[in-house]
């Protein structure tokens, strides 16, 4: 058991990054700029067709073209491509227009297979399938809350039905128990809530460069954000020693939860280097990168939800589906409530994890489903959040967190019930979310910490730097428990031969690496201590450091260089390993938005949001911030522009790049207020990553605000003008506005 | 972004984008075609040359000036000022990204006007001073430091294009409000969301540079 200081001089202050300047002034070298003394460079083939057949490859002209060295065929005759992008083949050649014209002249036939690429096309009835077991494959109702013997009943019910009928049955014996509550219910509101696939968009595209420097030894730069992940898969792959394989990732740029492994482009870089016997770069094009390298997976929800008069929820009924899953219902406490999910496969490329895996999602649709409760019910949204908060420890978190967000946005003077926000064509209107993520760190992970004669200090582990500043995390610890300042540090990750680290997911490097790190400087210290203790007369628990000195029963003695010089020859070298009460788990947070919608455009602009978050000890306040910042555009860009818009009838991603698939640039960005929830008993938490949290409520909230502004909702997302003025159109056929 | 001098006057290189680009489109098809297609393309190129413009095609020498030193280097006429940077003289600071022109990663400045690098074509920027970040001040006066001191980068992918178009941008305007950076620096984008760090280092930057 261990705790973070109790004072500190550099933990939780504004430190600029150690590689910023390298960055900021282009001389960081990323996987796709590193060039290895006659490389070749790569490009890949990738199936046109969502969904086909390869009948034949002939690779015969391409091989002849100028400058190319070597073909890799992956997908054969007879193989199947599942949707546009699927990897074909890769060529490599002496200069990168070489190697794009040797793909281009790989002569294939394809047969073309029926495809479905919407979840709407993929439930039709009668649509071709193309997955084994159907195209949408439900999965168990889930129910919570029913007594013992209500299950009981239900169980005895269903036991004796054939197999087949079985989940169907109990699905509607809890549908009915949830609705004999929701019966009970002054105010009931049934809605239908949607979000699109979205891609990551790493703005580094997936891939590597491969260098074999003996015919058993894998050097690979690459760009990902699990340096080991990447090392284990290749050393399987080309069945090497692990030791063989060494996965370099000094810089990497963006992941967002897709770059974790070598995956196929990796492995035909190391093939490819291996045929031609010299290093070979390839990475995606912007359109592969779109189309296969990674999504968030799309959800939609049937919701039905109740609550009493003074506002408490009493049960909710979900029947929800997408491309992928997410956990509902979300956050907040539901007496009684039963979900069935239903995993909907389409002609495109696969779901991978994306910052909060299933959050935002989730988050989105339970978030709209209370707001149109609460405004059913005739009471201020936030309120009526305040009364159905968990009841554990992030009760009262919440409660605090609403609170700041609420003054810092003006809600209780700003604020005007839904719909009632004036008469011209630009309506303002004002929402909030609630979010929770776990964040919690490994406790496997090594650092190792070597104090040089020359009071040079290093750090290693093989975690790598995703965007969020490990690098300088790890540094800022040591600094602190050694008297020195960051930037005195060699903090020394993305090598996948050091110490085992964390790979970057999950919000959980930081936790991961916090504690094995000051378990190795302390430990480093302490055995620097033991040695020059007697050189300076003196034992060594009266011997201490600060502000880069050695302090000799509370006395500067020498500077800090001096004092490692009395080690003599020897380094110390020290790892640490992880040490309970240094790190923590599970966190809330909550945000606002202020937006303005133009009725007769159906434009959303985004003019303020609030963002309220808590994660224990805050290691770096400015890269902190950064990501809190990130999260919030992050959620902007999914609750205003961006969808993977598919084309039904060719089966192709009609939005492939940067121009139609879009992006916030600095134009979009609205006033963002960021503020750290950090009273003491958080900061005694210890460390808790931040990454994921703050990008999960932003769509919610401004979903939120829209239906507050214009009076009715709009159910899918994103808030694009197609999708606002869908929703005042079907309102106003309705009647309702 | 300026766009080039459609009628290439005055620049060493001498022919146009438009003319470029066909040159190129034939040079690309001349390594597949045969027989009938090749006396079409014989026929093109004759009248191309008839009215003026220069054909290039294959493997052209080129010597391009970058960051105040002239760098030979061999490229194909549909090269990319960007590959070539990247591929051919190692100067990796602008950053391949979209490869349309459309999130300025690869931002670059040619003849004092900032340009995306990856749909500039290598042979228009002979004789041309290109400048690309790696030259800029790293000092407490320069952009780059402004950008590592206010945070305005996470993975950094799009930091080079950034940090580029504010410094084209302050050297126009030096005294920017907070909209007037917005604008001068809309035809980027950052997917880790740097924005709030990117504006406020403008700001600093532009204040900084005065100090320089």
């Amino acid at each position: 058991m261990a705790n973070w200081p109790e004072t500190t001089r550099l933990i939780g202050t504004r430190i600029p990054r150690l590689d910023g300047l390298a960055k900021a002034s282009g001389k960081a070298k990323y996987p796709s700029d590193v060039h290895p003394e006659k490389m070749l460079f790569g490009a890949i083939l990738y199936s046109p067709h969502a969904h086909a057949k390869i009948t034949s490859i002939d690779t015969t002209a391409a091989e002849k073209l100028p400058g190319v060295k070597a073909i890799h065929v992956v997908a054969k005759a007879g193989a199947t491509l599942r949707y546009q992008g699927d990897f074909i083949a890769a060529a490599a050649a002496t200069t990168e227009e070489q190697a794009r014209d040797a793909v281009r002249a790989i002569k294939v036939e394809y047969q073309i297979l029926p495809h479905v690429v919407t979840e709407e096309q993929a439930m039709a009835a009668g649509a071709p399938a193309i997955n084994r077991g159907g195209n949408v494959r439900a999965g168990r109702a889930s129910v919570h809350g029913l007594s013992d013997q209500v299950l009981a009943e239900i169980e005895k019910t269903v036991n004796d039905l054939p197999a087949a009928e079985k989940d169907k049955r109990r699905k509607e014996e809890y549908e009915k128990a949830v609705n004999d509550v929701l019966g009970k219910a002054d105010a009931v509101v049934e809605g239908t809530y949607s979000l699109p696939v979205i891609t990551h968009t790493c703005l580094e595209s997936h891939g590597l460069t491969a260098h074999w420097t003996a015919a058993d030894k894998l050097t690979v730069w690459a760009s990902t954000q699990g340096v080991q992940v990447v090392a284990n898969e290749l050393a399987g792959a080309f069945d090497l020693p692990a030791s063989n394989v060494t996965v370099l990732t000094d810089f990497m740029g963006g992941g967002f939860g897709s770059k974790f492994g070598a995956d196929i482009w990796g492995k035909t870089a190391a093939d490819l280097a291996k045929k031609t016997g010299m290093p070979v770069r390839l990475f995606l094009d912007r359109a592969q990168e779109h189309l296969a390298a990674g999504n968030r997976p799309s959800a939609a929800g049937k919701i039905k939800i109740g609550a009493t008069k003074d506002g408490k929820v009493t049960g909710l009924i979900a029947d929800t589906h997408g491309t992928g899953g997410f956990p509902f219902p979300y956050v907040y406490e539901i007496p009684v409530s039963t979900r069935v999910h239903s995993d909907v496969f389409v002609n495109a490329g696969g779901q991978r994890a994306f910052r909060a895996p299933g959050h935002p999602q989730a988050c989105a649709i339970m978030e709209a489903a209370m707001d149109d409760l609460a405004d059913k019910l005739g009471v201020d949204p936030l309120e009526f959040r305040i009364k159905n908060l968990p009841t554990d420890f992030h009760g009262p978190l919440y409660e605090a967190e609403i609170a700041m967000g609420a003054e810092l946005i003006g809600w209780r003077e700003k604020r005007k019930p839904r719909g009632q926000t004036g008469t011209g064509p630009i309506r303002h209107g004002m929402g909030m979310a609630l979010h929770q993520w776990g964040g919690g760190g490994a406790q496997d992970k090594k650092v190792s910490c070597t104090i040089h004669p020359d009071g040079s200090v290093e750090l290693k582990s093989a975690t790598q730097d995703i965007g969020t500043g490990a690098r300088t995390v790890l540094a800022i610890i040591a600094a602190e428990i050694l008297g020195l300042n960051p930037t005195d540090i060699i903090s020394n990750i993305g090598n996948s031969t050091f110490p085992p680290g964390q790979a970057s997911g999950g919000s959980t490097t930081t936790p991961s690496m916090s504690p094995p790190c000051y378990d190795a400087v302390t430990k480093a210290r302490d055995e620097l201590f033991k040695k020059i203790a007697a050189a300076v007369n003196a034992a060594p628990d009266q011997l201490a450091l600060k502000d880069g000195k050695l302090l000799v029963k509370g006395e500067p003695a020498m500077s800090w260089k001096d004092a490692c010089r009395k080690l003599g020859m020897a380094p110390v070298s020290e790892t640490g390993s992880f040490v309970p009460g240094l790190s923590s788990v599970g966190v809330g947070g909550c945000q606002f938005a202020l937006v303005a919608v133009d009725i007769e455009t159906g434009v959303v602009k985004v003019e303020k949001i609030v963002a309220i978050q808590d994660s224990g000890l805050i290691i770096d306040k400015l890269t902190w911030e950064s990501q809190v910042y990130g999260g919030v555009i992050g959620g902007l860009n999914y609750g205003l522009f961006e969808e993977r818009v598919m084309d039904p009838t060719t089966g192709v991603m009609l939005n492939a790049d940067m121009e139609m698939y879009r992006l916030a640039g600095a134009s979009d960005i609205p006033e963002i207020i960021v503020r750290a929830y950090e009273p003491h008993e958080q900061k005694a938490r210890g460390v808790i990553g931040v990454g994921e949290p703050p990008t999960i409520s932003t769509a919610a909230a401004i979903g939120n605000a829209v239906s507050n502004a214009i009076g009715v909702r709009v159910s899918q997302w994103p808030m694009s003008p197609r999708n606002v003025l869908d929703a005042l159109a079907l309102a106003s056929k309705e009647g309702k506005a | 972004m300026t766009e080039h001098d459609p009628k290439g006057r005055g620049a060493p290189g001498g022919a146009s984008r438009r003319e470029f680009l066909r040159g190129s489109g034939v040079a690309a098809a001349t390594a597949v075609l045969t027989g009938q297609a090749t006396a079409i393309l014989d026929e093109a190129q004759a009248a191309a040359q008839d009215s003026g413009p220069k054909i290039l095609k294959g493997e052209v020498e080129l010597t391009l000036k970058v960051n105040g030193h002239d760098h030979a280097c061999t490229v194909e006429p549909r090269s990319t000022l960007l590959d070539t940077l990247r591929d051919r003289l190692d100067i990796t600071g602008p950053k391949r990204v979209c490869d349309r022109a459309s999130c300025g990663a690869c931002t670059a400045i040619v003849d004092g006007e900032p340009v995306y690098s990856c749909t500039t074509l290598a042979v228009s920027c002979q004789g041309k001073t290109i400048e690309t970040l790696e030259s800029f001040d790293t000092g407490e006066h320069g952009v780059p430091h402004a950008f590592c001191k206010d945070d305005g980068l996470m993975c950094g992918y799009c930091t080079p294009g950034f940090v580029t178009a504010c410094k084209a941008f302050l050297d126009k305007n030096p005294n920017p409000t907070l909209e007037e950076v917005r604008k001068g620096i809309d035809g980027n984008i950052c997917r880790c969301g740097t924005y709030v760090g990117v504006l406020q280092a403008a700001l600093d930057a532009a204040k900084a540079m005065k100090g320089a």
